[in-house]
């Protein structure tokens, strides 16, 4: 779906310096609660299923049907967006590269995730290629823990994308500009984004692009409904 | 009898976890019998509530025999029920009408999955629970282990209301943390319970737990907070406020013991009379029927217009027995009742009381008890009333079928005694179905398991003298076209006699409904107008057997756009023709694919089972397509070609030592990979010559 960066929010991606998260690092999607994080992850995830990539996407949170029905309400989105007619290629590819995992009631754990993904690939040949964890207390959760994660990201050479939920009260940011709740982690994470609403829209914008702090003016206006692209 | 000291209970657990074991005790004490026969016991007699014949031999409770006994001036309705998977529905059945119940735990096993499963039904029937970790006697036991597991795997509120004395074998009473008191149990079968002081080398734990159990239960009770700042704790202020808290459902109290060696049962019944609640203090409620299904509270007034609720049918030799609970008035022999379902009107003839198989006879029942009916025409779940009201109560949960079995009579009398026997267990159990498939003109029965499906089919040979034959369901295949393609065809036999002539013309695509479309584009009366539902009558015809595969055709559009008829050799039947003839030249062409059906597949199961679980549904031909981890549970969604999951219920349990669960349903159908689909195709064909042959 070559169209698919065109219209989707992963037009910042492409103004990064490496033009994408990439194995082996973590990257964050930063905003509100209700704002947008899971359905932008969610685009995400469709670029790599449809560039015939694996993922997983994981859900603190939500239950497995929940997370179904969010993927067909952006991927009919982005199929209405896209013009395309006959979507069963895309359909097909949606059934044989993702997998949710579901970790309901604190259920969360590395040696668990670490066992599941390794049932997917030992029983299923299933062998992701990215990771989205959507729902992970960054309040709550150890560092310890995104250290784990970093590690599975670089021993298993795949990327992970995590939400992070922030509050309106809490503005503390470290030197680096970086805001609540990544202030402290923004070492073990390679890609930082923001998703904002402003006045004049809905705005994601680049905080942190790898070695180097992200321009924050370098920002993608989004649909604040369909979460493509508007400009 | 005052309805406060009527207590309707279930006794739920996993299997083998001592369920049977612990009722034989319960009727031992309460004098309803006087010698205990074990599960599987060396005397052969085995356990008072495995009444069937089957239960006996297997050492398992397939169905839920209801009881009665009485305990401290308090008449205990028990039913006892089965721990298996496959007998869910008896579970459902049991919970739906006991107004609370004792969870039983093993010591050893813990919290395994079945138990969660029985857990989350009480849930969907809030029922208040007490729960009883047996087996303290036996190697590796360690109640309190359970006692964590409750409250982490289960969320209970769970707190010790006593604590072993000893542990496996040298496990020998339990010490009340309420009287603070050592319990012993002696005499032949533990019957003499001896108080005595507390051990001194337990003494101090037991104050630990004791204080444990006052700083839980006092959250309801201020008069108990009051008293422990106070230090004058009574024992009755502590059993109102455990009372409150299991009632609410937001405390479960823990005992412990060992059925098997007597010890600790006693307890166990004060604890139902204690906490458990009595008839009046659930709330039950019905529609009505006239106002637009609205929900209505039920009272126990025994001078309330009668409402109960059929829950379970036994067939006796003596006619149907309909086990019975009565919500709200009072039932007496002789008087009227109306099923609602049907608006039939019943008479009351036998009303009886039963003790596993045997009954005694009542005169008259009144609201919160559980009685049986003799000889009443009535389905599980229908409603009973006085006529005076148009209430139901509402349905109970019906899991549906997941598995299916063809059988096959082999006599004229077994054919004849199978149909009874099916006749009565449909109607006995809404999770078993039977239908005859009319494609393969098989009988084929459905139910909750293979185990069921079995029990079932054992049934049919001892107590209905039917001898069948079971085999494997036939898979319903089904093919359909996956590209357009124009016939023209012309039927013409004009050689001597009534001519015959016609000729249909236009072409065949896949439906996107799915369904069988017929499309009339004819201009200029090439076809005659009163031909034209002979010619969609041809095709409509065809699509019955398919003819690569000889499965029905699913999804076909045929668009009939040209043709010509003859002014004099021209009919029906020769436009019929002509339309079968266009359909079988050209229906090659059309690339026909064999489908199947897909089924949604959910497995409940110890998450450390996930990996054998996904090995298994994968090598099905299955997708997987989430799993979730819930505590130590995880359900598995796939979707899995329903001819690869037969016989999956006995691999899914040796893979997960029974721990695990599955469901299934009809989800769509999709394509038969080539490979299958070329070997089905040489089947058939090997089955067609067969029946030519013959």
């Amino acid at each position: 779906m070559k169209g698919l960066i065109s219209v989707g929010p992963l037009r910042i991606l492409e103004k990064s310096s490496r033009r994408g998260l990439g194995p082996g690092n973590l990257g964050a999607l930063i905003a509100r609660a209700g704002v947008g994080k899971s359905a932008c992850l969610i685009h995400f995830a469709l670029d790599k299923i449809f560039r015939q990539e694996r993922l997983v996407h994981v859900s603190l949170k939500e239950h497995p049907e929940k997370v179904t029905s969010y993927y067909d309400v952006i991927y009919h989105d982005l199929i209405k967006a896209l013009n395309i007619k006959d979507d069963s290629e895309y359909r097909t590819l949606i059934d044989k590269n993702r997998m949710i995992l579901a970790y309901l009631n604190h259920s969360f754990d590395l040696r668990r995730l670490q066992a599941n993904l390794k049932n997917l690939t030992e029983q299923l040949q299933f062998r992701p290629d990215a990771l989205i964890v959507d729902g992970l207390d960054f309040e709550e959760a150890e560092r310890e823990l995104f250290e784990g994660l970093k590690t599975i990201a670089q021993e298993s050479s795949l990327e992970i994308w995590l939400s992070a939920l922030s509050h309106r009260h809490i503005t503390e940011t470290n030197e680096r500009g970086i805001p609540h709740p990544c202030n402290k982690l923004d070492d073990l994470l390679s890609i930082i984004l923001q998703l904002k609403p402003e006045t004049s829209g809905l705005f994601l914008s680049l905080l942190k692009d790898h070695d180097g702090l992200g321009n924050p003016d370098i920002s993608v206006k989004l649909d604040p409904n369909t979460f493509l692209a508007l400009d | 009898m005052d309805i406060n000291r009527l207590r309707n209970i279930g006794i739920s657990a996993h299997i083998d976890s001592g369920k049977t074991t612990l009722t034989e005790r319960i009727l031992y004490y309460t004098k309803r019998i006087f010698a205990i026969h074990e599960v599987k016991g060396k005397d052969g007699v085995g356990a008072t509530m495995d009444s069937m014949e089957l239960e006996k031999e297997r050492g398992i409770t397939i169905a839920s025999a209801a009881t009665y006994c009485e305990w401290e001036g308090h008449r205990i309705n028990i039913i006892d029920t089965p721990g298996h998977v496959d007998f869910t529905i008896e579970v459902e059945r049991a919970l739906r009408v006991m107004d609370g119940a004792i969870l039983i735990l093993c010591s050893v096993g813990g919290v395994q999955s079945q138990s969660i499963t029985v857990d989350r039904q009480m849930n969907r029937y809030d029922v208040p629970r007490i729960a009883f970790i047996n087996k303290c006697d036996r190697s590796g036991a360690n109640p309190y282990k359970v006692v964590d597991q409750l409250r982490l795997k289960l969320n209970h509120n769970a707190i010790l209301m006593q604590i072993p004395i000893g542990l496996e074998s040298g496990f020998s009473g339990v010490v009340d943390l309420v009287s603070m008191k050592a319990l012993y149990f002696e005499g032949k079968n533990g019957e003499v319970v001896r108080e005595e002081e507390i051990p001194a080398k337990i003494i101090e734990e037991a104050g630990v737990k004791r204080e444990e159990l006052l700083d839980a239960v006092s959250m309801f009770s201020d008069d108990l907070m009051e008293a422990v700042f106070e230090e004058s704790v009574t024992e009755d202020l502590i059993y109102e406020a455990v009372r409150k808290g299991t009632i609410s459902r937001q405390l479960t109290p823990v005992f412990v013991g060992s059925a098997y060696k007597n010890i600790g049962i006693q307890a166990v019944l004060d604890g139902a009379n204690r906490y458990l609640p009595s008839p009046g203090q659930v709330e039950n409620v019905a529609l009505d029927l006239d106002d637009n299904e609205r929900e209505i509270s039920l009272s126990t007034d025994s001078k309330a217009p009668v409402v109960a609720l059929a829950f379970k049918l036994e067939v006796t030799p003596y006619g149907q027995l309909t086990y019975l609970r009565i919500y709200q008035g009072a039932i007496k022999k002789g008087h009227d009742l109306i099923i609602t379902r049907t608006g039939k009107k019943i008479k009351v003839g036998r009303l009886v009381r039963m003790h596993a198989d045997l009954m005694e006879d009542l005169s008259s029942a009144q609201a919160g008890d559980i009685v049986a009916l003799f000889g009443v025409e009535c389905r599980s779940g229908d409603t009973f009333t006085d006529g005076d009201l148009n209430y139901s109560m509402s349905s109970m949960f019906v899991p549906e079928p997941v598995i299916s079995l063809a059988v096959t009579p082999e006599d004229n009398k077994s054919q004849h005694n199978m149909s009874k026997a099916l006749n009565r267990f449909t109607r006995e159990d809404p999770t078993f179905r039977s239908f005859v498939d009319q494609e393969s003109g098989e009988t084929i029965i459905s139910g909750m398991g293979e185990l069921h499906l079995e029990v079932y089919v054992e049934r049919m040979k001892r107590e209905f003298g039917a001898e069948v034959l079971t085999g494997m369901p036939q898979v319903a295949y089904r093919e359909a076209i996956t590209r357009q393609t124009l016939f023209d065809y012309t039927h013409k036999k004009q050689t001597g006699g009534a001519g015959q002539y016609g000729r249909v013309a236009g072409f065949m695509e896949a439906s996107d409904e799915g369904n069988y479309e017929f499309i009339n584009q004819v201009k200029g009366g090439a076809i005659p107008t009163e031909y034209l539902p002979a010619v969609n009558k041809g095709f409509q015809s065809c699509l019955k057997k398919g003819p690569t595969f000889g499965f029905p055709v699913l999804g076909m559009k045929i668009t009939v756009n040209d043709g010509k008829s003859h002014s004099v050799d021209s009919s029906e039947m020769a436009f019929t023709k002509a339309a079968i003839g266009a359909f079988k030249q050209v229906y090659k062409k059309a690339k026909p694919v064999l489908l199947e059906p897909i089924m949604k597949l959910s497995v409940d199961g110890p998450s450390e089972f996930q990996g054998n679980v996904m090995g298994s549904i994968n090598q099905r031909r299955g997708t997987i397509i989430s799993s979730a981890e819930d505590g130590a549970f995880t359900a598995i969604e796939a979707e899995v070609p329903l001819a690869e999951m037969f016989g999956y219920a006995t691999t899914l349990r040796s893979l997960t030592q029974g721990k695990a669960e599955f469901a299934m349903e009809f989800s769509r159908y999709t394509k038969v990979p080539e490979s299958l689909s070329e070997a089905l195709k040489g089947n058939k064909k090997k089955e067609s010559k067969g029946e030519k042959k013959k």
